[in-house]
């Protein structure tokens, strides 16, 4: 073992309660770091899973606008123009097969959407319509787990809506509504089933219908609207996004385009957050620096024999050093089995329906950042009180 | 002949206190030859202390000339004067002398120890020798702290010896003790003279510890008495 290390460790285990004080406020700390990191990551887990697992991950829609060559004062330019045609996916049986072959892509929906009234006596209400295939009902929103009253089955050729526009029209479960598409076109349809997911849009604005019964209404026989995704891991969708928009010419559509406020309120919470570890590290490195600081005060004349037997500042300083990684160390390691300890804990305290009171994640704690975090800022701690203590003149030391 | 060890020529040394000017040192010449057992007294405030310290290269001197084994040491860096002092000198102090929370080997490993990076089997084979010639062996891993005042002093001296110096200074070495550990010490330090041919400048205010040395120089207000 290098002596420096012996003579740092000698120091250290000399005043056992001292040491163990200055450990257990080390590893408050951390605890505090490992707390408030798997609360933020676990927060950030939740409001991605819950937005998520209602959304399409990537929507692929037809381009808006295509380019066109012009001819203007004689030259070719491309500019891009509204096609002033129909909106819609004609080849959408070649894309599901490009998607199908897509790594990272677990569900395709195919999807005829439009907008539409609910008409019931003299009262009418706008809806969007989203037309699916029966047997994909859930792949995107999974609405049999928000089913009040009725059911997710849409071979029937039934309506599900929202328990909102329900409750505004009061329809019930077998009520027949008439519903005029944008199109013009009109049909009677009884409601089959009423949701309620949480979200005011949802609720009061969409209804499900089968793709079949959907397509008389919206005028189209072959093609689709759009195509919602499901990919493995949402977070993959930008990349997922870009490839599939060059390989189908169609308009694809990432879901943290479409929820920029989500993003928005995750960063905050980071950056609240990273204050907060901020904070934690601060008192790590101040209790450090000031413990090692009385130290060198306490160990002066023991420093100047030291120095007057010849023994370099640069050694004296080292084993300073090393106290402050040693206290940084063990503070840290205790502090991350600790903090580990009470996030399992805390997430294991579940709400009467079952779900965790608080949505930590225990296994998203930072411990190898706050670890090395900690060591290095310990290491900076000592910094002070090593330069003090090799400073100390052995003359002064030894007289006093 | 003796090999000259220390040369200290016109050696002056004032200290500033606001702004008056003391000078405590008032050209010193002194030759230190080797094997000699040297005592250094004078009354208190009489720049005994000081001296030895500049002689222990641990304070610069404000003017003068210090060679050491031939190697003139005017305008050396501290980094320079602290290997000078491991490597060529030893120290005995009255106080504070050893670390308490280290063992009496680990204590005289120490200055040989800490620049060789390890406490090599090497160290620790001589460190015990030298516990063994100021007959405290058995007491080696005693920590200093459980030692008492006698047995401390013996194992600063083995200490002193750690790494071969040719001059050992001691600042009022029994100064602490009483008559009895101070003359072991002193017989202590009279052998290791006799058999090892070490120098040892000893500062004391005790007149029987002067009269165990072979020369006596005696300070008077900044100045060597003839």
């Amino acid at each position: 073992m290098p002596f420096s290390l012996l003579v740092s460790w000698r120091y250290i285990t000399a005043n056992r309660l001292q040491t163990l004080l200055l450990v257990l406020g080390v590893a408050l700390s951390v605890v505090v770091f490992v707390f408030i990191t798997a609360l933020i990551n676990g927060l950030n887990i939740y409001l991605t899973q819950e937005t998520t697992s209602k959304i399409a991950h990537v929507e692929l829609d037809p381009p808006s606008r295509v380019a066109r060559v012009l001819v203007d004062d004689s030259r070719f330019v491309a500019q891009p123009v509204s096609t002033l045609q129909r909106k819609q996916i004609r080849n959408w049986q070649q894309v599901i097969e490009i998607a199908e072959s897509t790594p990272g892509v677990s569900v395709i929906s195919p999807i005829v959407e439009g907008n539409a009234f609910l008409v019931r006596g003299e009262a009418t209400q706008p809806i969007a319509i989203q037309g699916v295939e029966p047997n994909k009902v859930d792949a995107i929103t999974n609405i049999s787990r928000y089913i009040i009253e009725g059911s997710a089955e849409l071979t029937t050729g039934g309506l599900i809506i929202g328990a909102d526009l329900a409750t505004e029209l009061g329809l019930l479960i077998g009520t027949p509504v008439l519903l005029r598409s944008e199109r013009g076109a009109e049909r009677l349809l009884p409601i089959t089933g009423i949701f309620r997911i949480g979200l005011a849009n949802l609720d009061q604005r969409v209804g499900f219908l089968s793709i079949r019964a959907a397509r008389p209404l919206f005028d189209l026989p072959d093609g689709i609207t759009s195509l919602g995704l499901k990919l493995d891991n949402p977070a993959e969708a930008p990349t997922i996004s870009i490839m599939l928009q060059n390989a189908t010419q169609l308009k694809a559509t990432p879901w943290q385009e479409v929820n920029k406020s989500l993003q928005d309120a995750t960063d905050a919470q980071g950056r609240t957050g990273n204050f907060i570890q901020g904070f934690a590290l601060l008192a790590i490195v101040i209790s450090i620096s000031s413990a090692l600081l009385l130290s060198t005060y306490r160990r002066r004349a023991e420093i100047g024999i030291m120095r007057a037997t010849g023994i370099s500042r640069q050694f004296v300083a080292i084993v300073f050093i090393l106290q402050g990684v040693f206290i940084g160390a063990l503070g840290a390691f205790l502090g991350a089995a600790a903090g580990y300890q009470l996030c399992v804990q805390l997430a294991s305290i579940t709400r009467p329906d079952g779900s965790s009171m608080l949505p930590i994640a225990p296994n998203e704690g930072g411990y190898m950042l706050v670890i090395i975090l900690t060591i290095i800022g310990a290491a900076l701690a000592a910094l002070l009180p090593a330069r003090a203590a090799s400073a100390v003149d052995p003359v002064e030391a030894i007289q006093q | 002949m003796s090999q000259t060890l220390l040369l200290a020529k016109d050696i002056i040394k004032t200290f500033r206190n606001g702004e008056q000017e003391t000078c405590v040192l008032k050209g010193i010449d002194l030759t230190l030859t080797q094997g000699k057992m040297i005592a250094l007294q004078g009354a208190s405030g009489s720049g005994k202390s000081t001296l030895l310290n500049i002689l222990g290269l641990l304070m610069r001197p404000t003017s003068g000339e210090l060679r050491l084994l031939d190697h003139a040491l005017t305008g050396l860096s501290d980094g320079s004067l602290s290997s000078y002092r491991n490597r060529h000198l030893g120290f005995v102090f009255q106080y504070h002398n050893l670390l308490p929370d280290f063992t009496a080997l680990e204590n005289v490993a120490f200055p040989a120890a800490a620049p060789a990076g390890r406490l090599t089997g090497d160290i620790r084979k001589r460190a015990l020798e030298l516990l063994d010639k100021v007959g405290l062996s058995d007491r080696s891993h005693f920590l200093a702290s459980q030692l008492s005042g006698g047995q401390k002093q013996r194992v600063a001296i083995a200490r002193s010896l750690i790494n071969n110096p040719k001059l050992v200074f001691a600042d009022e070495p029994t100064g602490n003790l009483d008559q009895d550990s101070a003359k072991q010490v002193m017989a202590l330090l009279r052998d290791i003279n006799r058999n090892d041919n070490t120098t040892f400048l000893i500062s004391t205010h005790d007149n029987s510890v002067a009269a165990n040395c072979d020369e006596i120089v005696r300070i008077i207000d900044g100045k060597i008495a003839n």
